[in-house]
């Protein structure tokens, strides 16, 4: 979802890349607890189920999507965990845990995850204050229903207090394969984390981004109004999206050659190969996104690479397709959907001819 | 605020500190904390290092009340988790967890968090007294940094905010 936020949007190539081209998605999650209830992980069964038939009842309304996730597939838990609408921990089957989604799947609470509640919304490019609007909004809706565990001094208590206070992580999709190419991610990292921001990649382990996409969030969560927050985090974010500009700027015009090159070689490899890993695909899709980025691809639109970023990952692949295949037919699977969305029209057409 | 050493120059270094189980509170300016040795430009810890910075604080803790076992307190009255699955685990097993293990707990939020006092939203069904005690600890704080900023006109209007308040937690 944090990448389908943005493919979904109805503006024109151009439009789209000036809004999206370097910030995809913008997303604000609050962690909640029942009041007197211990946490998911200490919660006998019994509890659980309370927990989880009080929060759906109180998400019901704005909520209707409502998917319990014990006894689900491994396949179905990790395309939601793909759009981003449950946590790693959720893709382990969780007893009484599920997931409540609005029709547009841009709010979403999870239930019994580590926490009781944990409740997100997402906007397409920068809009985190937007984003703290609508989970802010939804939050009030819940607690109409739900007491709340609260210290005065402590705020939202949560099962780990890397959370207390306020509870919320914001956070935004970075494409910044500009400061990756020019070598200067790496100190900027170092000075966001001086300022109590986070700077993980998207895909991958560890600080590896694989596709050059990072998730900018702030660590700290007590101490300043949400507000605030996200009003900072919003303005680095927006400074971040500068320093990008500039060097993309300076990649194109200081390694004229390498940039050509790069798109060339994403886009032969793209609409070429016959077998393609996740991996592969999502690093020569990012190259083919700053191309495009960058005026030297024009064929191809760059809303068609952000659907595919998604659409390329193993459980929308076998979703697409409607069953479960082996690693080599995913691979097999990916390539032709790349070079079916990718592929020059006229080869197309002398293949259907043919 | 000013410094509290010079009186000169306004406070930029807040440093909590936990001392026989209390906490003191110093606002220094920043030449005068590098007199009495601080680091000032310290580093926050990043997320990934957070948990495991918490189970470190946790095991050093485990130590030192190992040294001296305070009486009772050892699991939680409500959800029944000890100490040493909160040690273990980083996690707490219920709200709460954060009151029957405060003399713990505070030290290890203060380290990750640089902060102590919740200053966002409050629940609805809160009540009014938690509700007018988060209130104050706020526009206190802000007028704080109004005097220390010299801008007196903020200060007055929130001094009155803070004197128009129902009496709440912590109103002497």
């Amino acid at each position: 979802m944090t990448l389908a936020a943005a493919s979904d949007s109805p503006l024109s190539e151009e439009a789209y890349r000036e809004a999206f081209g370097v910030v995809l998605s913008s997303r604000v999650r609050l962690a909640r607890n029942l009041r007197g209830l211990p946490f998911p992980d200490r919660a006998p069964p019994a509890v659980r189920a309370d927990v989880l038939r009080q929060v759906r009842e109180a998400a019901a309304a704005e909520l209707p999507v409502q998917e319990i996730l014990a006894g689900t597939t491994p396949l179905f838990r990790q395309r939601l965990f793909e759009e981003h609408l449950i946590s790693r921990a959720l893709l382990e089957e969780r007893p009484e845990s599920a997931v409540c989604l609005d029709e547009s799947r841009r709010r979403a609470v999870m239930i019994n995850e580590e926490d009781h509640v944990r409740l997100q919304a997402i906007r397409a490019g920068l809009a985190l204050q937007e984003a703290w609007a609508d989970a802010n909004a939804l939050d009030d809706v819940l607690e109409q229903r739900l007491e709340y565990a609260f210290s005065s001094t402590l705020g939202y208590l949560t099962s780990c207090p890397t959370n207390v206070g306020t509870g919320m992580r914001a956070s935004a999709l970075m494409h910044l394969p500009g400061l990756v190419l020019m070598n200067e991610i790496e100190p900027i990292i170092r000075g966001l984390n001086k300022i109590g921001l986070t700077v993980r990649g998207r895909w991958g382990e560890g600080t590896a981004a694989l596709g050059h996409m990072f998730q900018v969030s702030n660590q700290i969560t007590l101490g300043l109004p949400e507000g605030r927050m996200v009003e900072d985090l919003e303005q680095i974010v927006k400074e971040l999206a500068v320093h990008e500009g500039h060097a993309r700027e300076r990649f194109r015009r200081e390694r004229r050659r390498a940039a050509a090159d790069l798109a060339a070689r994403a886009e032969g490899l793209l609409t070429s190969a016959r077998l393609m890993t996740t991996q592969e695909a999502l690093e020569r899709l990012s190259e083919l996104r700053l191309g495009i980025a960058l005026g030297l691809t024009k064929r191809i639109g760059m809303r068609t690479v952000d659907r595919l970023l998604l659409d390329v990952q193993p459980a929308h692949l076998q979703s697409l397709a409607e069953r479960a295949m082996d690693s080599e037919e995913r691979d097999e699977a990916r390539a032709d959907r790349l070079r079916a969305e990718l592929g020059r029209r006229t080869s197309r057409r002398t293949k259907r001819n043919a | 605020m000013l410094c509290e050493s010079c009186h000169q120059k306004p406070a930029t270094v807040h440093l909590t500190q936990i001392v026989d189980g209390k906490v003191e509170k110093h606002h220094l300016c920043e030449e005068c904390a590098r007199k009495q040795g601080l680091d000032v430009h310290a580093e926050p810890m990043d997320l990934g290092n957070m948990l495991e910075t918490l189970k470190g604080q946790l095991a050093q803790l485990k130590a030192a009340s190992g040294a001296a076992p305070e009486a009772g307190g050892a699991a939680c009255p409500s959800c029944g988790t000890t100490r040493a699955e909160i040690l273990k685990s980083g996690r707490m097993g219920c709200d709460r967890c954060y009151e029957t293990f405060a003399a713990e707990m505070l030290p290890v939020v203060l380290s990750l968090q640089h902060a102590d006092q919740h200053m966002g939203k409050v629940p609805r069904h809160a009540s009014e007294r938690l509700k007018t005690s988060v209130e104050q600890t706020r526009l206190r704080r802000e007028l704080d940094q109004a005097v220390a900023a010299e801008n007196y006109e903020e200060a007055a209007r929130l001094r009155d905010r803070i004197k128009a308040l129902p009496a709440g937690e912590g109103t002497a």
